[in-house]
């Protein structure tokens, strides 16, 4: 792995990649992050989960969210009935995270994410 | 409606805290599903909900272990304001069916970078173990 500056630059611009598509898929982008953070820049999987959360606290997505906003595409009551229950059950879930091997959820997760996305996009393209 | 609301957001919280993600991966379909929200609609709402840190009790927990590099985050932060803002001007004039099917295609590819993130650590578990004993 590149040490200094090669690996800040490399973070960087892996961060905006995942940017991007956090823009154009309204989602946080940690989903990509982790992942990324771990294959390649060797961050075990606790590391590369905090890490990703602290690039999920400041409004990393205010400029989008404005974009999408002056379109007209936020259901703002929505969001803050949503926002209470994300937030205590992201206290609950970093407890669970420090007591289980998440190794097997993972797994578990990436297959829900995958028979999720291959629905929407057959929904979506073949009917 | 509103229960489920609450309920749903619960659910998505605890993936946060588990999984150190934003859970906007897992708002949007449950919001086109459950909710019935046009694609568009539903992402401009998740990236709304995303707006308040709602990840800082998840993040304190993993402070607490050790477990944050600060400096690769601010990184990350930075990346990710300008990307997300490069991103939202792509979705924007497409079509809301096309945006669909490219979000279950990104899904899709995110759910084969975690599981082999997943793979390749189970691996050296493995590896280290067989080590130990020989």
């Amino acid at each position: 792995m590149v040490e200094g500056i090669g690996r800040g630059a490399g973070i960087l611009a892996a961060a905006t990649v995942c940017g991007v598509a956090s823009g154009m898929f309204g989602i946080g982008g940690g989903v990509l992050l982790v992942p990324l953070l771990g294959l390649l820049f060797a961050f075990s999987q606790h590391r590369a989960q905090g890490t990703s959360l602290i690039a999920l606290i400041p409004p990393t997505g205010i400029l989008a969210l404005v974009a999408y906003a002056r379109e007209g595409f936020v259901s703002w009551k929505t969001g803050l009935l949503l926002i209470p229950g994300v937030f205590l059950g992201g206290i609950l879930g970093g407890m669970l995270a420090e007591r289980i091997k998440p190794r097997a959820m993972r797994e578990v997760f990436a297959g829900i994410l995958f028979a999720l996305g291959a629905w929407q996009a057959f929904s979506a393209w073949w009917h | 409606m509103i229960l489920i609301i609450l309920l749903l957001g619960l659910g998505v919280g605890v993936l946060v805290g588990l999984l150190g993600i934003g859970g906007g991966v897992a708002l949007v379909p449950a919001m086109v599903y459950l909710l019935h929200m046009d694609q568009h609609m539903a992402q401009g709402t998740s990236l709304f909900i995303l707006l308040p840190p709602i990840g800082f009790g998840a993040l304190r927990e993993y402070w607490k272990q050790g477990q944050v590099d600060w400096h690769a985050g601010i990184l990350c932060a930075i990346g990710m304001l300008v990307g997300a803002y490069g991103g939202s001007l792509v979705a924007l004039p497409m079509n809301s069916q096309n945006l669909k099917g490219l979000f279950g295609s990104f899904l899709m590819v995110a759910a084969l970078l975690l599981w082999r993130k997943s793979r390749r650590e189970s691996n050296a578990a493995a590896k280290e173990q067989e080590t130990a004993r020989g």
